[in-house]
């Protein structure tokens, strides 16, 4: 009777957690779900366009590839020396079947403000709806432009990918007086993309709290009846090992550090001096350009970490419980979660030095800091998976170890840790962004470093990992652990 | 209480434990990889009732300790099936699950745990088990400190501190010195009458005789004889 009303109560705390969890959620990452911003890359320049002076015309012919135009970025140059004058940087509409073109809008630049080789960036007073296939028209010119007082800009004929440039292919090219260049302006447009999810979000919420509480109820149904199902044996399972799976994960800790001097205080220190050492040998001898680049770079170590630690740890997590395993019969999957949890701990605890750098680098804290247990969550569910296959099949095949010192190595190079993923190559990117890693990690660098939430296609990628993992390795480790003893 | 219905276990053991990827690899292509089973159960059934003891006896290697293993859920039987009503405390070998680097009384919760107590009971029950232990002071100590007598009373103290509903205990009566023996084993027999059932396997026919209801006679891993104890253990000595 007891647990019946237990069960029910809990279903009900579930539903309410979970409508507070789904509003919560909207109102750090509504405006994320709503509309995507995008920018599209510019090419290199090559070349300047020359003087830009008086009467002459540059025209530069694009398509929008967002629903909404808010602004675009110019690369310019003023050959190292102080202009003055009036640059024109006018948006036509060009869309077919149009007489003639429309002004959307017309920007003057003041060219004494302007600084050479850099991206001058104008924002649309407003921003151009329904923009997406639009044929748009940029006309640069200037009225008062004369040899030794003039601008230029930039264009190019190749895109930068990592570190090999391409040839761009498809791009209009920039017409001079109405001569074609060799090459397209440098040109970035900014702009927003509406998102389906945004404007279904509720429909969503409340569609899957509805099949929560439906589930919950049926659970409900279930154990008045007193029959059993997965949800049920899940619940039973966690209720009556909990008292262990805590003793387990506080002894993994207590004997972690327990002849060590500084103790519980390595938790902190690791990951810290860890960053120290890669930041240097990363600011200083490889040089690299991240943007905040301690934070980038610690966050990338914490999460690498855990999943390092704990596959590590996890894949002996069996054998080294065979005295257990052969005498006492506790479900074996708890070995190798509670390693998990022990290592989640752990990452916990490396979360205050991050803390640390994120307030000593003075990076923005924003509400999207609370979408951060997200990824870890993820991240925790895939390394629970991982470890499950690893610590069954090193059962069978004691090669599995040293097959994971050796395959851990590759992963560590293969995630972006402390390198940009802007080196890698465009025609590898689809490979590399096959490593599940490689989003959690991005996950947590748009929450910390951006202050926003990700786009709604992030939390689905996240999601899948962490649960086909768990999935996967669940089935594999049901299937094996009956084999265990005879093995062990 | 407790059904085993022709139930079978067999080993499958390879001629040379193949433990790498590289050794199975040579052996399947050597065309050497033999298996030969090894039936350490052979359909065997009989069933315990609420509150019997039964005595398990046989010669080495007869299949004994599989029973226990199967009954207890570490092995999953090759055929047959097993049902156990009520909580199980086995007590296959003591102090399995110690961590040698935590304390005394950190080890009683941990072993507590995996024994299958809850929190609130090992809380009940903690200072009677430091009572029995006889350890005192030496509780707050880390364990790897302890000599193996200490060791063993503490885990004997762990093991018997329930009224399990089914207790399954593989020759460990006597542990410690002369004065703890004599406690454990009026212990033991506390919780053998004390409307527990029990499994219990022994090579001691007197202590069989003593203290069992039944007999199970296990014979390579086959049922030789289930009966009387007396009539068993006589049939046994012969």
């Amino acid at each position: 009777m007891d647990k019946k009303w237990n069960l029910r109560k809990g279903c009900v705390l579930a539903l309410i957690g979970y409508a507070v969890l789904a509003v919560l959620f909207y109102a750090i990452a509504g405006p994320q779900f709503r509309v995507r911003i995008d920018s599209t890359d510019s090419v290199s320049p090559s070349a300047s366009a020359g003087e830009i002076l008086a009467g002459a015309k540059l025209e530069q012919r694009f398509v929008s590839t967002s629903d909404r135009l808010t602004g675009f970025s110019v690369l310019c140059g003023t050959f190292g020396r102080q202009n003055s004058g009036v640059l024109h940087l006018s948006l036509y509409d060009e869309t077919k079947g149009q007489a003639e073109k429309i002004l959307i809008e017309d920007f003057s630049v003041d060219l004494s403000a302007l600084q050479d080789n850099s991206w001058y960036t104008v924002q649309l007073e407003t921003p151009l709806e329904n923009a997406i296939g639009r044929n748009l028209l940029l006309e640069i010119f200037s009225d008062d432009g004369t040899l030794g007082n003039a601008a230029t800009v930039y264009y190019g004929n190749s895109v930068a990918t990592g570190r090999v440039e391409i040839a761009s292919e498809g791009w209009t090219p920039l017409y001079q007086n109405g001569q074609p260049l060799q090459g397209t302006l440098c040109l970035q447009t900014a702009g927003e993309t509406d998102l389906w999810f945004g404007r279904y979000y509720w429909y969503f919420a409340v569609g899957v709290g509805l099949l929560l509480g439906l589930y919950g109820w049926r659970l409900c149904a279930l154990e008045k009846k007193g029959k059993s199902c997965l949800g049920l044996k899940l619940i039973h399972a966690f209720t009556r090992y909990r008292f262990l799976i805590q003793q387990l994960v506080s002894r993994d800790f207590k004997t972690k550090y327990k002849r060590s001097v500084l103790g519980i205080i390595w938790s902190f220190l690791n990951p810290l001096l860890t960053m120290l050492v890669q930041y240097v040998v990363f600011s200083t001898i490889f040089k690299s350009d991240i943007p905040n680049f301690p934070v980038y770079l610690l966050t990338g170590i914490v999460l690498f970490n855990f999943f390092n630690e704990s596959c590590g740890m996890g894949i002996t997590s069996i054998l080294g419980n065979t005295s257990l395993i052969n005498k006492v019969y506790v479900p074996k999957y708890i070995y190798p979660v509670t390693r998990v949890l022990s290592s989640s701990i752990n990452m916990l605890f490396s979360m205050v030095p991050l803390l640390l750098v994120i307030l000593l680098t003075r990076t923005a804290i924003t509400p999207a800091i609370l979408l951060l247990p997200f990824s870890l969550a993820c991240l925790i569910c895939f390394c629970t998976g991982m470890v499950l296959v690893l610590s069954a099949s090193m059962v069978f095949f004691r090669d599995t170890q040293f097959l994971w010192n050796v395959l851990s190595m590759i992963w560590m190079y293969a995630t972006p840790i402390f390198y940009p993923e802007s080196i890698i190559p465009a025609r590898f990117l689809a490979i590399y962004k096959l490593n599940p890693l490689y989003h959690f990690i991005r996950f947590a660098r748009t929450v910390i470093m951006d202050g926003i939430s990700p786009e709604p296609k992030a939390y689905l990628i996240c999601l899948v990992f962490a649960v086909g993992s768990l999935v996967i390795g669940g089935l594999i480790f049901r299937k094996m652990q009956d084999k265990f003893v005879l093995y062990i | 209480m407790i059904e085993v219905k022709n139930v079978s276990m067999s080993f499958r053991i390879s001629q040379d434990r193949i433990q790498s990827i590289k050794e199975y690899l040579v052996a399947l292509i050597k065309g050497k990889l033999k298996y030969k089973d090894f039936w350490a159960l052979r359909d065997v059934s009989f069933s315990v009732h609420p509150g019997e003891v039964l005595g398990i006896i046989g010669h080495n290697g007869a299949g004994k300790s599989t029973v226990l293993k199967v009954i207890s859920g570490i092995l999953k039987p090759t055929s047959g099936s097993v049902s156990v009503h009520g909580n199980i405390v086995p007590m296959l070998e003591l102090g399995s699950g110690f961590d040698f680097d935590l304390t005394g009384r950190e080890n009683i919760f941990l072993n507590g745990a995996i024994l299958g107590y809850s929190r609130k009971f090992l809380n009940e029950k903690y200072d009677d088990i430091v009572a029995f232990s006889e350890l005192g002071e030496f509780i707050e100590m880390p364990i790897r400190n302890y000599s193996s007598g200490m060791l063993m009373r503490l885990a004997f103290s762990i093991a018997t501190v329930v009224n399990p509903e089914i207790l399954i205990v593989d020759e460990i009566l006597a542990v410690g010195d002369e004065s703890f023996q004599r406690k454990s084993r009026q212990r033991m027999m506390e919780l053998m009458s004390g409307g527990t059932t029990v499994l219990f396997v022994s090579h001691s026919l007197e202590q069989i005789r003593e203290m069992c209801d039944r007999v199970l006679w296990l014979d390579h891993g086959q049922v030789k004889m289930i009966g009387e104890a007396q009539e068993v253990c006589d049939a046994y000595q012969i």
